[in-house]
């Protein structure tokens, strides 16, 4: 293949560290959440139990792997960057994405907090352009910072004219 | 009328609230106030044809009235002295009237207008509704007269806005449905910028049609012998399949009493012998019940695609508007604003393929119809045509002197390949695996095992078939068939990556892929609104990343799929200059000086 070519390079900015202890706590809640569900029929049906107890290991065996693995992973992989003329972002762990989006294309910017994000004082900001292929997320930024990221994206799209398709 | 690559209506100055324009809501009653009514000149506000309601009031009657009338009868004969007979009648007569009398205040209620500037509904007895477009806007007007409407000189029509609809997801203004002259004025004034309404709300009744016969160039009509191609699909067979699925599953509901009584009446001779008759001559039976198949989906086929394309025209108006008109019972028109046509898709299926045939699909703004499948039904601007006709059809709608469509593509990595081999491998493994456990299975089956089988088929196959011909299939015969599976698992492997490809026009990008379905897409570059780059862990490994554009148009997004990931981005950056470049950085060193960030 060409020497020379092109690769994508990392958006500037990380997302806030405490962004690995939201992710770690989402991902617990779920783990415990799918290894409970196994157990209750267990605790109830002796012939199955054996059976139930064995998918309750597995499930939270691989799930607390997820737990440990994926917010560090995830706090490599997610970064953004916000540049005069576009939005630059990277996500994911396993499966990743980038995604570019022009400022003159962005139709709308919200920020966004969960009840966990709150406890961690995060936020997310949304960036929604008019293609079906789903709004850029910044997610896991100081809540501060992303009031102040909306407000910078929100003013840079409205010195651009047009209709954003 | 304004050229083709401007996006920006001129004299528009959105801010960033761009819903602004668009309000849904309530107005508290009696207070109509009118927004858009900035103009000095009132446009008056129209109603919806009441002919609608009479010919549903008609439609009910004729059901209701004469089962009313048997009713009556009905209860007389049991008792002549009792009076309740004489309830039915007048009971069915005001249950019509308050139908028609309620359909004709949501009616009433329900008024539309189109001033210079919007185009306004307002609808709603209790809860009332505003709804206004802006109309440049408008993206696309599809008229649509199904037969039950249209012998009433009635057609419904539907504005399409091309805002991502959001939650509700109406991005659609609908009016059901005024007369046919309303119709054709509605389609032709609301993509006329440069000519708003001159107001005449009563006038072009009738004269309409004929007018727009020769107003444009005829990109492309019908041809009847295109309908050969309709059978041309892996459905043919299925459809056929289907028919016979549902009369089983009669049969089944009934109990089987059903296919009992006919083989009575008939003389048939028992299930039993039947079955060993079949099967006693797989040979002649086989193709003979494959060619019965094949022809009631061939018949089931062809009759669809008469009723979908009949009288197919493709024009291209003088403002750039690119209409559409089909159907024999649904008359069918679509209008699309020329520059919202972004693209075309130059679609073949497998079977399609291997017939020389092809059909051509619009990636345009605006033809979102809620899911997707009302979507793609919508896009579809030809029925099956030869394949070097789609493409040139294709050309005629991008403007372009040398056609997107035949730029060269180029291929992608070897190793999408090898991810196609990995995953045919797997599934050969899986139906290898699967025959082995059949042919075990068999070899154990005692002869009870095939009796309960042949029992539960006889439940609800009139002639059973199946459990005889798996009893007497021989041990090899699942291998054998699970060889052929994997043959053709690696041949569909092959042939989808040779489906995979990319290339650039100077105006257009293009992606292809699929083997099942091949795809050809063109895409205007400037119509790109951003990236997206996916990576799994297996293309990570081998380089590869699927690389997508993403826009307003048609599916929102366009992918190169399993492309090497230079070659993707380079492929990018060169498709639409400046957006991917200051994110990229070249591996000799040589790397793009790098922007200053905006932010701290």
């Amino acid at each position: 293949m060409n020497t020379d070519a092109p690769r994508l390079r990392p958006p500037n900015h990380r997302v806030d560290r405490r962004a690995v202890w939201w992710w770690t706590t989402r991902s617990l809640a779920v783990t415990v959440v799918l290894t409970v569900v196994p157990v209750v029929p267990a605790l109830i049906w002796e012939p199955v139990r054996p059976w139930f107890l064995i998918a309750a290991g597995i499930l939270g065996g691989v799930g607390l792997l997820i737990t440990v693995a994926m917010p560090q992973w995830r706090f490599r992989v997610h970064r953004w960057e916000i540049t005069d003329t576009a939005v630059y972002t990277s996500s994911g762990w396993l499966w990743q994405e980038w995604r570019v989006a022009p400022m003159s294309r962005i139709q709308t910017v919200d920020t966004a907090r969960g009840p966990l994000q709150r406890v961690f004082g995060l936020s997310s900001v949304t960036v929604t352009t008019a293609s079906a292929a789903g709004p850029i997320e910044i997610s896991g930024l100081d809540h501060t910072l992303a009031t102040e990221v909306a407000d910078q994206l929100t003013d840079s799209t409205e010195a651009i004219p047009g209709d954003a398709t | 009328m304004t050229s083709h690559d401007d996006h920006h209506p001129d004299g528009e100055q959105h801010d960033e609230e761009q819903h602004e324009g668009e309000q849904h809501g309530e107005l508290p009653q009696g207070q109509s106030r009118e927004p858009g009514q900035d103009q000095g000149e009132e446009v008056r506000w129209e109603g919806l044809s009441t002919l609608s309601v009479w010919a549903s009031t008609v439609v009910v009657a004729l059901f209701m009235v004469p089962a009313a009338i048997v009713g009556t009868v009905v209860l007389f004969v049991v008792d002549v002295s009792n009076l309740w007979a004489l309830l039915p009648l007048p009971a069915t007569l005001a249950f019509i009237a308050l139908m028609t009398y309620l359909d004709l205040l949501r009616l009433r209620a329900t008024r539309y207008r189109v001033t210079p500037e919007r185009m306004e509904m307002r609808s709603g007895i209790i809860a009332k509704a505003y709804r206004s477009i802006p109309r440049e806007r408008v993206r696309s007007v599809d008229v649509a007269a199904p037969i039950y409407v249209r012998i009433f000189g009635l057609c419904s029509v539907t504005v399409g806005t091309g805002e991502s609809a959001g939650a509700g997801g109406t991005d659609q203004l609908q009016l059901l449905y005024v007369t046919a002259g309303q119709g054709e004025r509605l389609r032709r004034e609301l993509l006329r910028r440069a000519a708003p309404a001159t107001g005449s709300p009563d006038g072009g009744e009738g004269t309409g049609e004929e007018e727009a016969e020769d107003d444009g160039t005829e990109l492309v009509r019908l041809n009847p012998r295109w309908f050969a191609y309709a059978p041309a699909t892996t459905a043919t067979f299925g459809v056929g399949l289907g028919v016979i699925a549902a009369l089983v599953g009669l049969n089944a509901q009934t109990g089987g009493h059903g296919w009992q009584w006919i083989s009575e009446q008939a003389g048939l001779p028992s299930a039993q012998e039947m079955s060993s008759f079949v099967m006693g001559r797989l040979l002649v039976v086989l193709p003979v019940t494959l060619l019965g198949l094949l022809l009631s989906g061939v018949v089931v086929l062809v009759a669809t695609a008469v009723e979908t394309w009949w009288d197919y025209r493709l024009l291209r108006e003088q403002d750039g508007t690119v209409r559409l008109r089909r159907g024999l019972l649904t008359s069918v028109s679509l209008s699309v604003e020329g520059r919202r046509l972004n693209g075309v898709v130059l679609h073949e299926p497998f079977v399609l393929r291997s017939v020389g045939g092809a059909s051509i699909r619009a990636v345009a703004t605006g033809l979102s119809a809620g899911d997707a499948q009302k979507t793609e039904a919508k896009s579809r601007l030809s029925p099956a045509m030869p394949v070097r006709r789609a493409r040139e059809l294709g050309a005629a709608l991008m403007r372009e002197p040398d056609s997107a469509l035949d730029v060269p593509l180029a291929r992608h990595p070897k190793a999408a390949l090898r991810r196609r081999f990995t995953r045919a491998a797997l599934g050969s493994v899986a139906v290898l695996a699967l025959a082995g456990v059949l042919a075990w299975a068999q070899q154990l089956a005692t002869e009870s095992w095939w009796n309960v089988l042949q029992e539960t088929e006889a439940e609800f196959m009139p002639v059973p078939l199946i459990s005889p011909s798996a009893e007497a299939a021989p041990g090899w015969g699942w291998i054998a068939v699970a060889l052929l599976g994997v043959v053709v698992a690696f041949w569909y492997a092959v042939g989808s990556y040779r489906g995979l490809a990319h290339g650039l026009h100077p105006r257009y990008l293009v992606v292809r892929k699929g083997m099942a379905v091949r795809d050809t897409v063109t895409l205007e570059r400037s119509s790109v609104i951003g990236w997206r780059v996916t990576r799994s862990p297996f293309q990570r490994r081998l380089g590869l990343a699927d690389v997508s554009a993403t826009t307003a148009s048609g599916e929102g997004l366009y992918t190169a799929q399993d492309v090497g990931l230079g070659q993707g981005l380079a492929w990018a950056d060169e498709a639409v200059p400046e957006l991917l470049a200051p994110f990229l950085v070249r591996d000799q060193g040589s790397s793009e000086p790098e922007r200053p960030s905006a932010l701290p």
